[in-house]
């Protein structure tokens, strides 16, 4: 499914013209995005939860050349499937 | 900060945001997931712009091990719903620490690495070096407390390099590169005194088996001594006797020190907790340490001998080597070269300085300055009395 595929049907289920179902979908990521910088993590029930973790700093390897490099920290936003859907996938 | 938002609330900041009610952004917001989790259920791989990709995985069976119990089983395979967000989203998000880059290590900081390794390696033998002498275990004791401090202060300082603030717009990579070294030399030191710590602790366990073996073969030296003070007045069974009674009665003594080494522990604990001081006082309690060896050896001898011969028992033990000793004829004739003295030719034909008087009775020297370069003295052969 792809962003064309996904807009329809979501304006489909909303009742409006795809074009107005995007700025919301932007809207909507935005909100998110607001809420992931100041620190917080966003839930719902049967989806799972979207947040943004930090990973530290490491040390990597490059196993052909054995150079050593040090990768900085970085803040990763992460998905983890609510365990309802999960049970669906069995 | 840190609060967790659900559908509702979300709804509430959507409505405010997109100028929809209430009602429909909770509805959209609804519908909004429940697309993407019909979509990735049914599809395998929902993509949504500005937002990302969720993709369903297909996970192979894999072995692993039970970590409790060893036992090998596999992991059925199973499918996984991944998340991997679009490339503007997640740099959006990496704002913060947006300013870092990947560094590659040079060779410097890995010497330094190396460096603390050599380090390393000297401190267990200084340790193993103390290992054969009656105050190894007043000296466990004192590594204890000065390695737990240690590790105690480190695990303090390697707290605020550790701390990384998001809100550090522009910070210089070389400053973590540097942070990063010094923390891993913090890590190597405490490894090292734990490891010491180990150590140390095993050979206080063992201490019952090798401080009785310790303590009697020193008792077996000392017999020799007491046995010219009064030579004919010893019978053979006496000496035993006194030997093991000397085992006993050290014990005590070696007891009783602790609590002198215990009295410099405050002294220790005021010592700067900084790791490069740490060595200093670990060697620190040694002195005060070394001090009730002579005791344990005074006390040792008090059964059968008065003061007085006591003492003599002591000084003949320790000059033993330079009295001990009778001439029997002519070993050898050296002639003396540039840079010798009596104490080097000594040490080259005995294996010991103190024995260098010997040379002088045997050439009827008058003072040792008399020596010439070119001249010839003669080594006499010595025979233990």
């Amino acid at each position: 499914m792809n962003n064309k595929e996904f807009l329809t049907e979501l304006s489909g289920k909303c009742q409006m013209s795809p074009e107005v179902a995007a700025g919301h979908v932007q809207t909507l990521i935005g909100v998110m995005e607001n809420l992931w910088n100041s620190g917080d993590s966003v839930s719902l029930s049967g989806f799972g939860v979207l947040e943004v973790k930090k990973k530290n700093e490491r040390v990597s390897v490059n196993p052909t050349t054995g150079i050593r490099m040090l990768v900085p920290p970085k803040l990763v936003l992460t998905y983890k499937p609510s365990s309802l859907l999960k049970e669906k996938l069995k | 900060m840190d609060k967790k938002i659900n559908l509702s609330q979300l709804a509430d900041l959507m409505s405010e945001a997109g100028g929809m009610s209430k009602v429909a952004s909770e509805q959209f917001v609804k519908n909004f997931f429940d697309i993407i989790s019909k979509g990735v259920l049914d599809e395998g791989i929902v993509k949504v712009k500005g937002f990302g990709t969720f993709k369903l995985l297909q996970m192979e069976n894999r072995e692993s091990v039970n970590v409790n119990t060893g036992e090998r089983f596999t992991i059925e395979g199973h499918q996984k719903i991944s998340f991997t967000p679009d490339a503007e989203l997640k740099e959006r998000i990496n704002k913060p620490f947006s300013a870092f880059e990947t560094v590659v290590i040079t060779e410097e900081q890995s010497a330094e690495l190396s460096d603390v390794e050599i380090t390393k390696e000297e401190l267990p033998t200084a340790e193993s070096d103390n290992e054969e002498t009656v105050r190894i275990e007043e000296e466990i004791g004192s590594v204890e407390t000065g390695s737990v401090e240690a590790e105690s202060s480190e695990a303090e300082s390697v707290e605020p390099v550790v701390v990384n603030k998001p809100e550090a717009k522009e910070p210089q990579v070389k400053e973590i590169t540097q942070k990063r070294g010094t923390r891993i030399l913090l890590k190597i030191v405490v490894y090292i005194l734990s490891l010491i710590l180990v150590a140390c602790l095993a050979l206080y366990l063992l201490w019952p088996l090798v401080g009785k073996a310790l303590i009697k073969s020193y008792a077996d030296k000392s017999k020799p001594a007491v046995e010219t003070v009064k030579p004919a007045a010893r019978e053979s069974i006496q000496v035993i006797e006194e030997a093991e009674l000397e085992v006993e009665e050290a014990k005590p003594v070696i007891e009783e020190a602790k609590p002198a080494v215990e009295e410099a522990k405050p002294l220790v604990e005021e010592a700067k907790p900084v790791v490069q001081e740490a060595k200093p006082v670990v060697e620190a309690p040694k002195p005060v340490v070394a001090e009730p060896k002579p005791t344990a050896a005074n006390d040792a001898q008090p059964f059968n001998l008065n003061q007085e011969d006591q003492a003599k028992a002591l000084s003949k033990f320790t000059e033993a080597d330079t009295v001990n000793y009778r001439i029997a004829g002519r070993l050898a004739v050296h002639t003396i070269e540039e840079g010798e003295s009596l104490t080097k030719i000594s040490n080259k034909y005995y294996g010991t300085k103190k024995l260098w008087p010997y040379l002088v009775k045997y050439n009827n020297l008058g003072s040792s300055n008399s020596l010439m370069v070119g001249s010839k003295i003669n080594i006499p052969r010595l025979v233990a009395k």
